[in-house]
């Protein structure tokens, strides 16, 4: 398995793992009222928050352990080698940005379905909250499918076009 | 509608013939990461055109040297 996956892998774990404690927040005692929007949307700010924390250090962590892995793995080349091969496995080249084109297109699909689910949620009476948490659940998919989409494509492969 | 095509390539052995060259000095000279053209060789890429124009010009070949193509009907 090629080290984005690793990478994306990783990082879809972590927003499940968030969306998890989130949904346990929400389904909690200490939860605000279904009314209060000021409430949700700060709670929501606050997880987002935190998710984004969380990526930025998991991005840090995974560099240096690969680094730290090729190292280990190459110590037979010299420490020049070593660098380029590190340096290497860190270039964005058209591939990535192809499989990030691709996964972003489903993501694009889950957010657009999960607002026209939003708005039916509104249209048909039920509590802005319901709505909000539909909205933001889109969100939360979409990233999870997108990773899952970026995986299929390094493992299975992608043509240009 | 146009029929599908298979492109292959022959990088693996371009490499082996051009002094041994590695994925990764072919991956440097070509603008890419060694995983896309570990990517290519295993046939999971395929490249555009002008990374496919960058790779022949690593080797000093032409591109129909670097990579073939075929339909999918003559494929089967």
């Amino acid at each position: 398995m090629s080290y984005n996956s690793i990478r994306t892998i990783v990082s879809t774990v972590a927003g499940v793992i968030l969306i998890a404690a989130y949904i346990i927040y929400a389904l909690g005692t200490n939860s605000p009222a279904p009314e209060n929007l000021k409430s949700w949307a700060t709670v929501m700010l606050v997880f987002i928050g935190i998710g984004a924390a969380a990526l930025i250090i998991i991005q840090v962590l995974f560099h240096i352990a690969l680094a730290i892995g090729i190292a280990v793995r190459e110590r037979e080349h010299d420490g020049k080698t070593v660098e380029r091969i590190i340096s290497s496995s860190m270039v964005e080249d058209e591939r990535d940005k192809i499989i990030g084109l691709r996964s972003s297109h489903v993501g694009y699909i889950c957010v657009g379905t999960g607002f026209i689910a939003a708005l039916v949620a509104l249209a048909s009476g039920m509590a802005n909250a319901v709505a909000l948490h539909v909205l933001s659940g889109a969100f939360a998919v979409g990233s999870i499918m997108e990773g899952i989409v970026s995986v299929y494509y390094y493992e299975k492969g992608v043509r240009n076009g | 509608m146009a029929k599908r095509l298979i492109i292959t390539n022959n990088i693996r052995r371009l490499r082996f013939f051009a002094n041994e060259m590695t994925q990764l000095e072919l991956a440097e000279r070509a603008g890419a990461s060694r995983q896309t053209i570990v990517a290519l060789e295993a046939g999971k890429y395929t490249p555009s055109l002008e990374m496919a124009f960058r790779i022949a010009d690593v080797f000093g070949v032409p591109i129909g040297e670097v990579f073939e193509c075929r339909s999918e009907e003559e494929n089967s």
